[in-house]
């Protein structure tokens, strides 16, 4: 019998794999749409923005500002919407023994990163052929941040999975709860804009920390007024230790 | 071997708790055929979901020292969606299999023919079976778990089931469920019985089988 690593691994693949089948299995460009799709609406939104000309917050271009908080923000939010679920659309595959819950919840993890990092890259390099933007002046600080949005969208979503075996009444819950968030992450506005009553309390959201990371990263000269790394990087670590251990906890109740 | 050690299984429905299994420390006889009888609710399947590995007990531990199948008998783990080929690459790739020996495998024991390349939604659940038996067979397991498999399909199917059984149980072994004692007693030696919580073994099928009925009759 080979080593639990490389039978892990060899699970987590096949997942992965299966993952870009079943997504848009019916179309026939398959995993092209997962990745084309959301590219193309936001790349829509940013048209008609744009149009309005709404001058941006930082720099030049308003479709390299909107892109760096619309992705960002999107990532984190379809890691939280797509984990919460991962459980109970896989319950079949818990059928074969060498399959654990937690493969489902972070197979799903790999797969919507894979699929963000190909939409972003797929987005800003559009914008730099059509001069629209330019490539990230401190690249590893815009990765640093997209992994830790990775990590705090993973803490997040195994929490919501674990919340909605409890209580299945949870799904609607979240999704009244996180709405909000699309205003309240910096998407439209950076926080210096508001007077510093307001930005303080957004400074509670961490998924502004992130949106603010990545823009500190790709501008190189944007210096955020309320970025705190540590905080983000906090609330990841404490979400992921309350999803995965209440999913240890509960792991026993298949339903 | 699997070896069940202070093994507490229950089932929690709406605030009824049902026990499956009490207390049980057991091994399973090494090379030895299983069959397992009990009534309809006592937890069979449970128990077969428990010996694969796919549930965990509530307390005590299970171990298997060898490479025991999933519970073979029903398409759960196929997603409709994809092919029947994708579905095939799929458990290949999780068991680390040839994925194309596999596909070649399952291609003539399956008989699905260019439907291997439809999705599993347009199947007839006769050709799903004959998928996933195709598919547990076409890797090399020392227990087989079936869960009453050999009640669907035709006679042709059902032929080439035993055929097939025939070959494997040279060097693997089966733990079977079935309520068919024509079928038990062609492929199973030693008989396990669950009933109210308890599972006991015998030494031959047929006193299992014989406490069975008599269970039946009470």
């Amino acid at each position: 019998m080979d080593g639990v690593l490389v039978t892990q691994s060899r699970v987590l693949g096949a997942l992965v794999l299966r993952e870009t089948r079943v997504a848009f299995g019916n179309s026939q460009l398959g995993y092209f749409w997962a990745v084309f799709q959301p590219t193309l609406s936001t790349m829509v939104l940013v048209g008609i923005f744009a149009a309005i000309g709404r001058p941006p917050s930082i720099g030049t271009s308003f479709a390299l500002f909107f892109g760096t908080g619309i992705f960002t923000f999107q990532y984190y939010n379809k890691l939280t919407s797509s984990l919460m679920t991962a459980v109970q659309q896989g319950k079949g595959l818990l059928t074969y023994p060498l399959v654990k819950e937690t493969d489902l919840l972070l197979a799903k993890f790999i797969f919507v990163s894979m699929t963000y990092a190909l939409i972003m890259m797929l987005f800003y390099g559009c914008l730099i052929v059509v001069g629209e933007g330019f490539f990230p002046k401190r690249l590893e600080e815009v990765i640093l941040a997209l992994a830790a949005i990775g990590l705090l969208g993973l803490g997040g979503g195994v929490t919501n999975a674990v919340l909605l075996r409890l209580w299945p009444t949870w799904k609607q819950v979240e999704a009244i709860l996180s709405r909000p968030l699309f205003f309240l992450s910096g998407i439209f506005y950076i926080p210096s804009e508001f007077p510093p009553e307001i930005y303080r309390l957004l400074a509670w959201n961490p998924v502004l920390h992130g949106v603010e990371w990545v823009r500190e990263g790709y501008y190189g000269y944007y210096d955020s007024i309320i970025l705190d790394k540590t905080y983000l990087l906090s609330f990841a670590l404490v979400l992921l230790l309350f999803g995965f251990s209440g999913e240890r906890l509960y792991r026993k109740k298949v339903q | 071997m699997i070896e069940f050690k202070n093994v507490r299984k229950t089932y929690r429905l709406k605030g009824v708790e049902k026990v499956i299994i009490e207390n049980l420390t057991m091994k399973f006889p090494k090379g030895k055929n299983i069959g397992i009888v009990g009534h309809n609710g006592a937890g069979k399947s449970t128990l077969m979901r428990l010996i694969a590995g796919a549930e965990l007990p509530d307390e005590g531990t299970i171990k298997r020292h060898v490479k025991v199948s999933w519970p073979l008998g029903f398409a759960g783990g196929f997603s409709g969606n994809m092919t029947g080929i994708e579905n095939i690459r799929f458990v290949a790739r999780m068991y680390g299999e040839d994925t194309e020996r596999m596909i070649d495998f399952v291609e003539d024991f399956s008989e699905l023919g260019a439907s291997m390349r439809l999705p599993i939604s347009t199947y007839s659940s006769g050709m799903r079976a004959r998928l996933a038996f195709g598919v547990s067979m076409a890797i090399d397991f020392k227990y087989y778990l079936i869960d009453e498999v050999t009640a669907v399909g035709d006679a042709r199917f059902k032929k080439k089931c035993d055929e097939v059984f025939q070959s494997k149980l040279e060097k693997s072994n089966i733990i079977m469920i079935s309520h068919s004692d024509g079928t038990l007693k062609k492929l199973c030696n030693v008989g396990c019985l669950l009933h109210e919580g308890k599972l006991t073994m015998y030494d031959d099928l047929n006193e299992a089988l014989a406490q069975h009925s008599s269970n039946q009759m009470a």
